[in-house]
């Protein structure tokens, strides 16, 4: 069940109306049958595993809390860190680890006979193993208390706005507000309604209509001018960009509608002048628990230069798989890891911070135009199918650019159409530093927006349009 | 206290009430803005240009307006078409009939009018071109009566209240076989004209009108698609949803059979009013694109088998050649010869369901064969009046 269907549509309005009729008891009940109803949905045989990464959790958080003795919490953390790891180790990596070793293994002269499995993958499987993580380790760090409340808990893992693709959420932040009785005021509603329509937007309109011109670009054996590949690449980004904000907004305002605030995770990430700033502007629940639980673990900015570069450059590549099992996922978070390393170099130096990070207006667009197309340059590595494609089109784009070649019907103008309202409404976000900003505009202009952004949907939108891009990771 | 509450909760209803109009307006206006835009980028038969070739008709609910003159282009075709003072499609008017004249009238739905190729390029003129050339002693006329939309009940409305002015020697009705049982069903209480219950007349009426506003508007036929889809899903989530092109499916809808025997009746009446006028009555089965055009037929099967159906490529024509062979009329099945056409040049445009200038040849061609193997302009035998 995707949140564009009509099928989520009828499910939401049914849960929605007991929902606002229920004591808060009953409406925590009725959030877990909603929540397990709507992951059943995908695949209800993938229901155990969510069940059993919750009771898990659920019983190391309870045993950590009643113990003080450091070896047996330590014992506890690892059960918990392992059981969460092996489902994803199994689900989402075996066949790649396994496919790698026997090529390395063939290459050396051995053939030997490797099992590979063809194990599908359980949909939002590494948002919620690594939401339940995070919840064992801020028990273990003594820095929340373990939940009593089983169903709470289950609550807290399954919730169905965020289950299948985010965010990650924070149990510090999630819990009280399942726990507690909660009050829906008219902003929470407004809002709440604001961020269901922007995001269908951003899927139904952005997303879902540039998703066959990426495609074609991207498409194996095809062979573009260079113009016509960076015009690709840019439509990949706004693709990619609104298929999961436009999610994560949805889920949000679905759930401000419930009364539970969920985490921001996109702000405007194409506005920003450096790779510091994109990540704590994209996917930030993810960037945010990959510090939290890794990086700093690791030792952070302590020790050294050389220390906090290897330290930026494992926990990339960790982003970059985390995104599927494959080598140009690991290259994307190798380019991001290098990213932040040459940045974290030249940041200081005058060029930089006259032509690139300076107050001035040229300075503001000069570094938002390298770090926009060094954002691209990523999304080319994530989305070619193999080293082979990436060569090649990288090649088109530095050798064979040919400017004349470019293709106005079916790449400039459909990419400026799809992308220019979502540029226009992110530039405000941007100049407001607010993603909210839209519902604090004038009646007359707020109005306006509502009004085109339904228009727009209605009219252009590409409702036979796919799932969401991140539901596969 | 009540009365500064009162107030307040007057004053939160007009702020509503204020709030509310403006987004009216807003709305509004932008409507206006995306209808502009779309008529001046968009190329849709929703086009006010296109819509100006209709007008209304008591009878058959709509009609080609006499005596207008359309521009339609899209990406595929650039198209001006000529009503004449008659109402139908021709450089023209039909006038009196010469004494050496014989005339063929050709009634059909859009696959007859063809607003996608000039006049001079469609079936209905290359005919008459053909039967010209020959130096016979007579003058041949076609007169192509078709109208976008219509099915087997409004052309026989059309022919009852105008079209049978024409007096033709020979009325050729092109029945498509892709909807024309689905249409008929739809239109059979039209049949019924004033004996019809005053509701159902009075409701038919009112969706006519909703439907022209909605053909007048760009912005709204697209909101209309999207309500239709929706309402498709989702009768889709509460039931098992009817595979489409219901004519070709395996086990067809009853309803087909229904729209089978309408057509049956329509053609009927329409050789009886014709033998009343001393003319013949003949008809062509044409197929739709899909019987000709093999991806589009792969496509098709995909998509009716992946909605639970079974598409039949010809059950639609084998259906009407039986369901109106009981008739007695002459009768020719295009799609041999459609598909003796292949391979070449296109039959059928790509983005509509329409022939093209050599499909148009093709059928032209096909015709001419009929009319002569079936001797169908050849002096009538004497017969008694039904």
């Amino acid at each position: 069940m995707v949140f564009n269907s009509l099928h989520f549509l009828w499910f939401f309005l049914v849960v929605y109306a007991l929902y606002r009729v229920l004591p808060h008891r009953g409406q925590n009940w009725l959030l877990l049958i909603a929540s397990y109803y709507f992951y059943a949905a995908w695949d209800w045989r993938f229901l155990g595993l969510l069940i059993a990464s919750t009771a898990v959790d659920y019983s190391c958080g309870r045993l950590l809390e009643r113990t003080s003795d450091r070896r047996r919490r330590k014992w506890l953390l690892g059960l918990s860190l392992g059981f969460n790891l092996t489902l994803l180790a199994f689900f989402k990596y075996f066949n790649f680890f396994a496919d790698n070793l026997h090529a390395v293994f063939g290459a050396l002269g051995w053939q030997l006979d490797f099992v590979t499995l063809r194990v599908l993958l359980p949909v939002g499987i590494s948002f919620y193993t690594f939401v339940t993580m995070s919840y064992v380790i801020d028990v273990y760090r003594r820095e929340i208390p373990a939940t009593r409340d089983p169903v709470d808990f289950a609550v807290f893992v399954a919730y169905f706005p965020h289950l299948v693709a985010g965010p990650i959420l924070r149990a510090s932040r999630l819990l009280p507000q399942i726990h507690f009785p909660r009050t829906i005021t008219p902003e929470q509603m407004r809002d709440g309604a604001w961020l269901v329509a922007w995001g269908l937007f951003q899927k139904i309109f952005v997303a879902d209509n540039l998703a066959p011109i990426a495609n074609a670009v991207f498409e194996p054996g095809t062979h573009q001018a260079g113009i016509n590949v960076l015009l690709g690449v840019y439509a990949f980004a706004f693709q990619i960009y609104g298929d999961f904000a436009g999610y994560s907004n949805i889920a949000r305002g679905v759930s401000k509608l419930m009364g539970i605030e969920l985490l921001e995770n996109f702000r405007f990430p194409y506005f920003v002048r450096s790779p510091q700033a994109f990540w704590r502007h994209w996917h930030i629940s993810l960037s945010t628990w990959l510090r939290d639980y890794f990086y700093i673990p690791l030792g952070g900015n302590r020790g050294g230069a050389w220390r906090t570069n290897r330290n930026l450059l494992i926990t990339m590549i960790l982003g970059g798989l985390w995104h599927g099992a494959a080598w140009t996922f690991v290259l994307w978070g190798v380019f991001h890891g290098v990213l932040l390393i040459a940045y974290r170099r030249l940041e200081h130096t005058a060029i930089a911070q006259r032509w690139l990070l300076g107050p001035s207006v040229s300075a503001h667009v000069l570094g938002w135009l390298l770090m926009f197309h060094a954002t691209c340059l990523g999304w080319l590595i994530f989305r070619a199918r193999s080293a082979e494609q990436l060569g090649t089109m990288m090649r088109s784009v530095v050798a064979g650019f040919a400017p004349a070649s470019v293709s106005l019907n079916g790449l400039l103008i459909p990419l400026v159409m799809y992308t220019a309202p979502l540029i226009v409404v992110h530039a405000c976000e941007a100049y407001f530093d607010d993603v909210l900003v839209v519902r604090k505009l004038p009646i007359g202009v707020r109005y306006s927006v509502y009004a085109a952004t339904f228009y727009l949907t209605m009219l252009f939108g590409n409702f036979g349009g796919s799932d969401f891009i991140y539901f596969q990771f | 206290m009540s009365a500064p509450r009162s107030a307040d909760a007057g004053a939160a209803v007009s702020r509503r009430a204020r709030h509310a109009a403006i987004f009216a307006v807003i709305l509004a206006a932008q409507f206006g803005l995306f209808e502009t835009a779309l008529r001046f980028w968009g190329h849709s038969e929703a086009a006010p240009a296109f819509q100006g070739l209709f007008d209304g008709d008591a009878a058959a609910g709509y009609r080609l307006k006499p005596n207008a003159r359309v521009r339609f282009a899209t990406s595929e075709f650039d198209t001006q078409i000529h009503i004449n003072a008659d109402g139908v499609r021709d450089d023209q008017p039909i006038g009196a009939k010469a004494p050496n004249e014989r005339r063929i009238l050709l009634l059909g739905d859009s696959l007859v009018l063809s607003v996608q190729v000039p006049f001079e390029r469609t079936f209905g003129e290359l005919l008459e071109r053909r039967l010209n050339a020959r130096g016979s002693a007579y003058r041949y006329r076609v007169i192509n009566a078709g109208v976008q939309g219509y099915g087997p009940v409004e052309e026989l409305l059309f022919f009852r209240s105008i079209a049978a002015r024409f007096q033709p020697d020979l009325v050729l009705t092109t029945v498509f076989v892709g909807n024309d049982a689905e249409e008929a069903v739809r239109s059979a209480p039209r049949l019924l004209g004033d004996a019809r219950p005053a509701t159902s007349a009075a409701a038919e009426s009112m969706t006519t009108r909703l439907r022209r506003i909605v053909r007048r508007s760009m912005v709204l036929q697209l909101l209309r698609l999207r309500v239709v889809s929706a309402t498709e899903r989702f009768s889709g989530t509460l039931a098992a949803p009817e595979p489409p092109l219901q004519s070709y499916a395996a086990n067809p809808a009853p309803r087909i059979a229904e729209g089978l025997e309408v057509t049956r009746q329509c053609l009927r009446e329409i050789d009886s009013l014709a033998r009343t006028n001393g003319a013949r009555t003949a008809i062509a089965l044409m197929p739709a694109r899909f019987q000709i055009d093999d991806a589009d037929y792969g496509r098709l099967k995909e998509a009716v088998a992946s909605a639970g159906g079974e598409l039949q490529r010809d059950a639609a024509s084998q259906r009407f050649a039986a369901a109106l062979a009981p008739l007695s009329l002459p009768q020719v099945d295009l799609l041999p010869t459609l598909r003796q056409a292949l391979p070449g040049p296109d039959l059928f445009f790509q983005e509509t369901v329409h022939l093209t200038p050599r499909g148009h040849e093709v059928v032209a061609a096909a015709l001419e064969a009929f009319i002569d193997e079936q001797h169908l302009l050849s002096p009538q035998p004497a017969q008694p009046r039904r």
